[in-house]
């Protein structure tokens, strides 16, 4: 990345962490003795994310089913309370648009099937005042336009497209009010390479066109590797290592991203599968002591088992939490 | 093709149909499909969504139900034809001879009985075996597929498993009658790479090891690239190109599977515009006349506006186009 430091910060998350469950409480308690609940476990699904990304570039989150990305999404686009911690945008006011958008996996299940999509695209820029009325087809029609869908298809049913085209309404319908960051859970997880590239070259397109900034959540390392200015690897919740793209893809730090790396298959890795870690992904409501990936890790020393180790900068704008780097210049 | 053809061929396709017969018409979602898998040969079956990946997996396995129906073509296993059986002959086959192992593990794994339960089932259904027998086979299964503590884990019931570990019983299952071609759809699609890594890794030793024939379907190229022998890709249900998979993946003949190729994303393409296919894979209802690719193809000239047939490049290879991208050898 070139890091022209200058170009100013839009989202910066503080110690940010989330827990569902573990209500404990006398009621709680009483109900499941009587058998009308069960005592919830405690989840950290996040626990103490902090990073800053600035505007028109592309954070990069990726990790192991589980390891708290779509919840880490979800409030950095405000759709869920952190339990502690904060998100802080420098983004305008919501009001004359709505800055911070998230665009999920599945395009279908967020699209009402009962609307056309001139609605689906035009509804909030229509009622929220974001567009004026006499230019919203407009707008519409240019949006459907930029996002590959064929204008003249503005009266079809969400239905009548294939994944693909949905997943460009999806973006459309994001991109009609205005924002200035987006969320992108799994958003091309699901189509097919020769759609997912003509979707990453969009969204590359608007990165350019509108100074778009990318929080890309997804657990494809080739797509991530693709797109990203910088990279986040969690692990049950925490970071383990972050910095930027290039340097994280090719002098990985911490086992753990050197392991999700080496396991990506790769076109030009011929009759060869690595399969670097051992063992199934641990479960947050339950996690290993001391580093939680010592039962997997290949260099666990003693120490691993016992002392979680700390995030903390390994090199300029690099972080890792690993015993074993320890030496600063690393 | 037939020049490819070894002795040892375990599974031989030739000019098969598979069609839809609605009211409204047939559909024809297969034609003219041939291929060949040979002893301890692993061959990738990539193509985008709906080229037919599963149709022909599923034409070969029998398991194609009104309305779909397979109209014309033969396949041989080891020789013998398997169009034609009768359905007791055909369930005989299938478990036996040929295994499938799906996307989701729970098309074989039944919720709610143990796994104990239904490994004995799947061995009493060809064999007669003792419980005792039974259970024993059942532990060594489990074992070879990497499940820890095998013994306890007959106990569990199917949710009380991971989706890694719900992927290696079906496996395991797969493998209880040592068959002699797997048809594997696309078992990793819905795991995690670290998780993925481990399974390709497994069933690429365990073919290698008993010589099992294995086709290996999938819509991502770099999992082929990992785990296959030969490569057949396929567009809107015919196969446009067959070979090694060097050959194909460094010297592709089909403008198609360039296309591919070159919409992956990679290491090098890090930062730049991802090459894409113009448009999408037309529906089957919807097909050109001649090559269903010339739509989106850049070589395409009048001449495409008649099929071509599948021709001989070299004595392993074979490609369905009218103009082959001349870096292929002739
Ligand atoms: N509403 C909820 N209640 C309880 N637990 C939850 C809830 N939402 C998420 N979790 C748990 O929090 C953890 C993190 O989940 P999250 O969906 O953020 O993971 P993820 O990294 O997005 O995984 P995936 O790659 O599978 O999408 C998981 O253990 C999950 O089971
Ligand atoms: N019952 C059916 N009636 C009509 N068409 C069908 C039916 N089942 C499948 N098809 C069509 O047959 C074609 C091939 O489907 P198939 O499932 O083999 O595709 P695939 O290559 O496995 O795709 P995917 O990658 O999405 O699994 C598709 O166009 C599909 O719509
Ligand atoms: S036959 Fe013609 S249209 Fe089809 S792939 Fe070849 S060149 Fe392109
Ligand atoms: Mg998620
Ligand atoms: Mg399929």
């Amino acid at each position: 990345m070139k890091d022209d430091g200058n170009t100013p910060v839009i989202l910066r998350a503080d110690g940010l962490s989330k827990r569902f469950g573990g209500r404990d409480d006398l009621l709680t308690r009483s109900l499941a003795r009587i058998g009308l609940a069960t005592p919830s476990p405690l989840v950290r699904a996040v626990e103490d994310v902090s990073f800053e990304l600035r505007r028109g570039k592309v954070l990069g989150v990726v990790g192991e089913s589980g390891c708290g990305k779509s919840t880490l999404g979800r409030m950095l686009a405000g759709l869920l309370t952190p339990s502690a911690g904060r998100v802080e945008t420098a983004t305008h006011e919501a009001g004359e648009s709505f800055p911070v958008q998230m665009i999920f996996q599945d395009p279908f299940s967020s699209l009402n099937p009962r609307k056309r999509v001139r609605d689906l695209i035009g509804e909030a820029p229509r009622v929220h005042q974001i567009v004026p009325r006499a230019d919203l087809g407009d707008w519409i029609a240019d949006l459907m336009q930029k996002c590959g869908i064929d204008p003249s298809y503005q009266t079809r049913f969400s239905h009548e497209f294939s994944g693909g085209q949905r997943q460009r309404i999806g973006i459309a319908r994001a991109l009609a009010v205005k924002p200035e960051l987006l969320i992108c859970d799994e958003a091309v997880s699901a189509l097919d390479v020769s759609i997912q590239a003509q979707i990453i070259n969009l969204f590359m397109d608007l990165r350019d066109e509108f100074g778009l900034t990318y929080v890309f959540i997804s657990h494809d390392l080739g797509v991530v590797e693709h797109i990203s200015d910088r990279i986040v690897v969690m692990y049950l919740g925490r970071i383990v290592e972050s910095g930027p793209a290039e340097q994280i893809f090719d002098a990985p730090a911490h086992p753990y991203t050197s392991a999700l790396i080496d396991g990506v298959p790769r076109l030009d890795r011929r009759r060869q599968v690595y399969a670097p870690i051992k063992g199934d992904i641990p479960s947050p409501i339950d996690p290993p002591s001391g580093c939680h990936f010592h039962p997997r890790c290949p260099m666990a020393t003693e120490r691993c088992r016992v002392e979680a180790p700390k995030l903390r900068e390994i090199a300029a704008g690099r972080q890792a939490a690993c015993h074993l780097i320890d030496d600063p210049a690393f | 093709m037939s020049s490819a053809k070894t002795m040892q061929a375990v599974l031989e396709v030739a000019n098969l149909d598979t069609s839809f017969v609605t009211a409204s018409g047939e559909i024809k979602a297969l034609q003219g499909v041939s291929l060949h898998v040979n002893k301890g040969e692993i061959l990738g079956l990539v193509g985008e969504s709906g080229s037919g990946k599963s149709l022909t997996g599923f034409s070969i396995n029998g398991l194609i139900s009104p309305p779909g129906r397979v109209m014309r073509g033969t396949i041989r296993l080891h020789g013998e034809p398997v169009l034609g059986r009768s359905a007791e002959d055909m369930r005989r086959l299938r478990g036996r001879r040929i295994a499938m192992i799906f996307q989701d593990p729970m098309m074989t794994l039944n919720p709610v009985l143990r796994i104990e339960t239904q490994m004995r089932d799947a061995l009493r259904a060809h064999e007669t075996l003792s419980r005792a027998e039974a259970r024993d086979r059942a532990i060594a299964a489990l074992d070879e597929v990497g499940i820890p503590a095998p013994a306890t884990r007959l106990t569990a019931y199917p949710h009380q498993l991971s989706g890694g570990m719900r992927q290696r019983v079906a496996i395991a299952i797969a493998l209880l009658h040592q068959p002699d071609l797997i048809i594997a759809d696309e078992p990793t699609t819905a795991l995690d790479v670290t998780i993925q890594g481990q399974i390709l890794a497994l069933v690429q030793r365990l073919c290698r090891e008993r010589g099992t024939a294995l086709i290996w379907i999938t819509h991502d190229l770099a999992v082929v690239a990992g785990i296959a022998d030969r490569i057949a890709v396929m567009y809107a249900g015919r196969v446009v190109e067959m070979g090694p998979v060097d050959a194909v993946l460094d010297r592709p003949a089909h403008p198609y599977t360039r296309g591919l190729i070159d919409s992956v994303p990679n290491r090098n393409s890090r930062g730049r515009r991802l090459r894409q296919i113009p448009g999408r894979m037309p529906a089957l209802t919807d097909l050109p006349e001649g090559c269903a690719f010339a739509p989106r193809c850049t070589h395409a000239t009048p001449a495409c506006a008649v099929m071509p047939e599948m021709r001989a490049l070299s004595h392993a290879r074979a490609v369905r186009c009218v103009h082959p991208l001349s870096e292929a050898p002739g």
